[in-house]
C-alpha cells in the first residue's frame, strides 16, 4: 500500500515527487509517457521560470525529473484506466490490468491539445492533420497548410511553418487574434501567412491525403485547398478519470482551491488540471508542493 | 546505435538488407521522437541478431518521407525483403514496437 500515488509527470507531478520523497512518504509516480515531463517539453524556450531562464522546455523538464530521481522518487509508465474508492484507500487500475493501492492520490494529469471535433479530423490524424507543428512541419515543405486557432501557439506554429511551406493560412473563429502583439506583428510581416478570420472549419476532406478544409466564413461555406491542417485551439484538462469521483467545473477542470483539496477525500489536484487563475510552470510546481502538504495532513488524520 | 540513412543508401541499407529493418522517420526538435530514441536503442540491443534499426531525418530526406507517405513524426516502418510490413505512427510504447517487429 502506497502513501501517495502521483498521477502525471509534468512539473506539478515532479514537484510533488520531490516533496513526497523528502517527506519519506512511500510514493509512486505513474506516467502515461515513458520518461515524460509533460507539456513543458514542447516549449521552445521558457523565459519566466525563476532562476532557470532561457532554457528549452525540454531541458528544464529533464532537470525537474533528475531532481526527483536524485531524491529516490520511483516512476512507472502506465496508463491509468480507473480510480475507485475502497474502504479507507483508493485502487488505481492500469491498462496492463495491474491494480495499485494507495492511501492518497495527487492527480496531476495536466491537459492535452483540444480537437476540432469535425468530420475528417480523426480519419486524417497523423496523415494530414497534426497537433505538433515542430514535429510534422517538415512534411509540408513547399506545400500549402492551414493552422486553426488564434492564440500564441497558433501564431508560433504559423511562423515556424512559413519558413518551409509555400503558403500558411491561419483560420480563426473571431475577427481578432488572441496571440500576443509581438507574434501578431511578426506574422503580419510574413508574405506567405494569410489570415482567414470569422471562419470556423467544418470538414477536412481528401482521398488518401488531405486536399482541402471546408469552412464557414461569416456563415458562408468556402473550401480552401490545403495539404495539411495544424490544430492549435488550446488545451483541455485530462480529468476524465475523476468524473463522478470529484467535482469538475463546466470546462472539466477539477475544482480545488490553493490547498489542492478536491471534493473527494484523499484526492488532491495539482497543476493545469486544477481550477486556477494562471497556468504556468511555476504555479504547477507550487501546486505539487502544496498538494503533498495537504496529503500529509490527510495521512496524519487517517492514522489517528 | 542506429545508423542514419539517406536517400542515396536507402535501397542498399533498407530494401536490400538481409535482416528485417525497422526504420524510424524522425524530425529535428520533435519531442516524441526524442522520447522514442532510448526505447528504440533498447529494442535494437535486445534484437541485435535479428533486426536492423535505421533512422531517417525527414528534415533532410523529404523525398523518402514522401515516397512512403509518412506525414507524422515519429513514424516507425518495418521492412522485410524490401517490402513494408506495417507501421506505427506517433508516440508508442515499447510493447507496441515489439509487437511490430514480430509481425
Amino acid at each position: 500500500m502506497y502513501d501517495i500515488i502521483i498521477i502525471g509527470s509534468g512539473p506539478a507531478g515532479l514537484s510533488a515527487a520531490v516533496y513526497a520523497s523528502r517527506a519519506e512518504l512511500n510514493t509512486l509516480v505513474i506516467e502515461k509517457e515513458y520518461q515524460g515531463t509533460g507539456q513543458i517539453a514542447e516549449s521552445e524556450r521558457v523565459e519566466n521560470y525563476l532562476g532557470l531562464y532561457g532554457e528549452s522546455g525540454f531541458d528544464l523538464g529533464e532537470k525537474f525529473r533528475e531532481h526527483a530521481l536524485s531524491l529516490g522518487a520511483r516512476f512507472t509508465d502506465g496508463e491509468v484506466t480507473s480510480i475507485s474508492k475502497e474502504e479507507a484507500f483508493y485502487k488505481v487500475s492500469l491498462s496492463d490490468s495491474t491494480d495499485i493501492e494507495t492511501k492518497a492520490i495527487i492527480y496531476a494529469a495536466g491537459a492535452k491539445p483540444k480537437r476540432l471535433n469535425i468530420e475528417g479530423e480523426n480519419k486524417y490524424s497523423g496523415c494530414g492533420v497534426s497537433y505538433c507543428a515542430i514535429c510534422d512541419g517538415a512534411f509540408y515543405k513547399d506545400k500549402i497548410v492551414a493552422v486553426v486557432g488564434g492564440g500564441d501557439t497558433a501564431l508560433s506554429d504559423a511562423l515556424l511553418l512559413s519558413k518551409t511551406s509555400k503558403l500558411v493560412y491561419v483560420i480563426h473563429r473571431r475577427n481578432e487574434l488572441r496571440a500576443n502583439k509581438a507574434l501578431q506583428t511578426a506574422a503580419n510581416q510574413k508574405e506567405n501567412i494569410r489570415f482567414i478570420l470569422n471562419a470556423v472549419p467544418v470538414e477536412i476532406t481528401g482521398d488518401k491525403k488531405v486536399q482541402s478544409v471546408k469552412l464557414l466564413r461569416n456563415n458562408v461555406l468556402e473550401e480552401l485547398d490545403v495539404n495539411g491542417v495544424f490544430v492549435a485551439v488550446g488545451t483541455a484538462p485530462e480529468s476524465g478519470l475523476l468524473k463522478g469521483i470529484a467535482e469538475l467545473d463546466g470546462n472539466g477542470y477539477i475544482v480545488a482551491g490553493e490547498d489542492c483539496v478536491t471534493s473527494a477525500e484523499g484526492i488532491f489536484a495539482a497543476g493545469d488540471v486544477r481550477t486556477k487563475q494562471l497556468r504556468q510552470v511555476i504555479t504547477a510546481a507550487a501546486d505539487g508542493a502544496v498538494a503533498v502538504h495537504s496529503a500529509e495532513n490527510y495521512l496524519l488524520e487517517l492514522s489517528r | 546505435m542506429a545508423a542514419r540513412i539517406n536517400q542515396e543508401n536507402f535501397e542498399a541499407e533498407v530494401l536490400k538488407a538481409e535482416l528485417p529493418v525497422l526504420a524510424d522517420f524522425y524530425s529535428d526538435s520533435c519531442v516524441p521522437c526524442k522520447r522514442l530514441s532510448p526505447l528504440l536503442a533498447e529494442v535494437e540491443e535486445e534484437n541485435a541478431e535479428s533486426l536492423k534499426v535505421v533512422k531517417i531525418n525527414v528534415n533532410f530526406d523529404t523525398e523518402l518521407a514522401e515516397k512512403y507517405e509518412v506525414q507524422a513524426a515519429p513514424t516507425l516502418i518495418l521492412f522485410k525483403n524490401g517490402e513494408e510490413i506495417d507501421r506505427l505512427i506517433g508516440s508508442v510504447k515499447k510493447t507496441e514496437i515489439i509487437e511490430l517487429i514480430n509481425k
